[in-house]
């Protein structure tokens, strides 16, 4: 493959068999380096199975490549799952939630004021640096997920993963994520790997796209990748607007036995 | 061996009501003064992890553990610590790999560890009374030796939860977000489980089988409503711990209460998680 030389992520006939159901099946796919990649498909075409394989968190056969930028450190990734499953009456708070992964010295010892200070810039780069003081489970949708990011973002990925980043977020909410995640893979140079079902933030925000439904039925740049062949072969279904489209990805086909796996 | 007898003088005189001036009471006390956060402090990922089934298992694993002492004749503590380790590093192992629900796993073990203790105890009728000491435990009866067993467990547990409290927080929040970001998951869940089993055997003595879970939950509970931030809950864990570990100790010594030192603990610490509750609620207001 010819775009391998730049690709950050490589899947090489990947296959997912969980209790006895075809989840993936032989997916082979190439992540462009830098790119903003969207991984689109129906509720249970196995993106989010994908997504899991790729961290690490499901056993799968066949070979997935996660390509370090420079060789003298190993890849970084940033996860920012699709609804955090948490609990939401656990007191801590967001600054809590910035700096845990970061400072040995225990939180009860108080945070170091050079943590606390980056956490905060982090923060205002999502533009969540009011909601520093407030605790995780108080948050609504759209300020948890922008809080998540923050969380991503600090670890200063290679890799972005977002597993339906306007999942829980209202419209408004929806572009200003789309946009700001732009903004920020402009400034960093980070790759992104975007999985959703919803069209119409793919063709705004996406420059690369797998269309995924158990197999790969097409990748590439979006404006030469989203045809109707491709589209029809992705949700089984004759599409002309990304808005039926968006409509039609809740709307499950027969083949996809499989609960939704999130 | 160490002497501790200066420490326990000290304890007389810090607490100088007549109670205290009993060798047997201030040993109890530095026990206790011990265990109880140390519970506490475990009992603060117990809640987040919502693993109090687990504890459970691992503490009816007492019975088991003192049947195996007596069929193969060997000390009763080794067999009770070895079997607590070896079921909750089990219960870790299978949680971690088959399909179904965590709960269904710890209620196997649970199963199987009472079985095996109440199958050995009904051959030999003279073990039961062995096992009642367990049921309810009796702190008063701690001997030197394992107050000093005790305290090397406190240096080794205070010492990972100061250094994993922030991790073992992640892993509350989301296991799998954390391993994404380069938390060791597994470690840090073998290793927690591990001191966990053991902090739970070790209370078994002091307070019994069956108010064990009480010990690290209650606390631990009760800081979460108290506490406005994850830090803060640490605090309000080893405060509402620790004071209720002297004052049931104090209250059950009392010629008007005479209760098992144990129930009078969990009791205060009740109390603590009632005024909790109604705090929170207020707050909530």
């Amino acid at each position: 493959m010819t775009s391998s030389a730049a690709a950050a992520v490589i899947f090489e006939n990947v296959s997912v068999v969980r209790e006895g159901v075809r989840i993936l099946e032989g997916v082979s796919a190439a992540i462009p380096r830098g790119s903003a990649t969207a991984i689109i498909g129906p509720n249970g075409a196995g993106k989010t199975t994908l997504l899991l394989a790729l961290l690490g968190n499901l056993d799968y056969s066949g070979v997935i490549r996660v390509l370090a930028p420079r060789e003298d450190r190993a890849v970084r990734l940033g996860y920012v799952p699709q609804r955090l499953e948490f609990d939401r009456g656990m007191p801590l708070t967001v600054m809590e939630m910035m700096v845990m992964g970061r400072q040995r010295r225990p939180l009860w010892l108080g945070i170091r004021p050079a943590l606390k200070q980056q956490a905060a810039a982090m923060l205002a780069s999502v533009k969540a640096e009011h909601l520093a003081a407030r605790r995780l489970g108080a948050l609504s949708g759209g300020e948890l997920q922008r809080v998540l990011l923050a969380l991503a973002l600090q670890e200063n990925p290679d890799i972005l993963i977002l597993d339906e980043p306007a999942a829980g977020v209202d419209i408004g909410g929806e572009s200003l994520l789309c946009e700001l995640l732009e903004q920020l893979r402009r400034q960093r140079g980070f790759t992104q790997i975007m999985v959703t079902h919803d069209l119409s933030l793919v063709t705004a925000h996406a420059t690369d796209v797998i269309c995924l439904n158990r197999r790969v039925r097409g990748q590439g740049p979006v404006a030469t990748t989203l045809n109707e062949r491709v589209l029809e072969a992705t949700f089984g279904i004759h599409l002309g607007l990304a808005d039926i489209c968006k409509k039609n990805g809740l709307h499950n086909h027969s083949q996809d036995k499989e609960a939704s796996h999130d | 061996m160490i002497d501790l007898g200066g420490l326990y003088d000290l304890v007389g005189r810090a607490l100088p009501v007549e109670c205290m001036q009993a060798r047997f009471m201030q040993q109890a006390l530095v026990g206790l003064v011990m265990l109880a956060p140390m519970c506490a402090a475990m009992g603060v990922q117990v809640v987040n992890f919502r693993m109090a089934f687990f504890s459970d298992a691992i503490s009816h694993s007492a019975f088991a553990g003192v049947a195996l002492g007596l069929i193969l004749a060997t000390d009763v503590r080794l067999t009770m610590i070895g079997l607590a380790l070896l079921i909750g590093l089990g219960i870790m192992a299978v949680g971690r790999r088959v399909n179904i629900s965590v709960d269904t796993v710890i209620g196997v073990f649970f199963s199987a560890v009472v079985a095996f203790g109440l199958a050995v105890v009904s051959r030999d009728r003279s073990v039961a009374r062995d096992l009642q000491r367990f049921l309810y435990g009796d702190i008063l009866t701690v001997g030197a030796g394992e107050i000093l067993a005790i305290a090397a467990l406190f240096v080794a547990l205070m010492t990972f939860q100061a250094l994993a409290y922030n991790r073992l927080l992640y892993l509350g929040l989301n296991p799998t977000l954390a391993s994404a970001h380069r938390v060791r998951v597994r470690a840090y869940q073998y290793t927690y489980a591990a001191l966990l089993s053991l902090v739970v055997i070790f209370s078994v003595g002091a307070v019994g089988v069956l108010l064990v879970t009480a010990m690290l939950i209650v606390p631990a509970a009760a800081a979460r409503n108290f506490a406005r931030s994850a830090g803060g809950m640490f605090w309000w864990a080893m405060l509402v711990s620790i004071t209720s570990a002297i004052a049931g100790l104090l209250i059950s010594a009392q010629s008007w209460a005479r209760t098992a030192t144990g129930a009078t603990i969990i009791l205060v610490a009740t109390a603590w998680f009632i005024l909790s509750a109604v705090t929170s609620v207020l707050r909530r207001r």
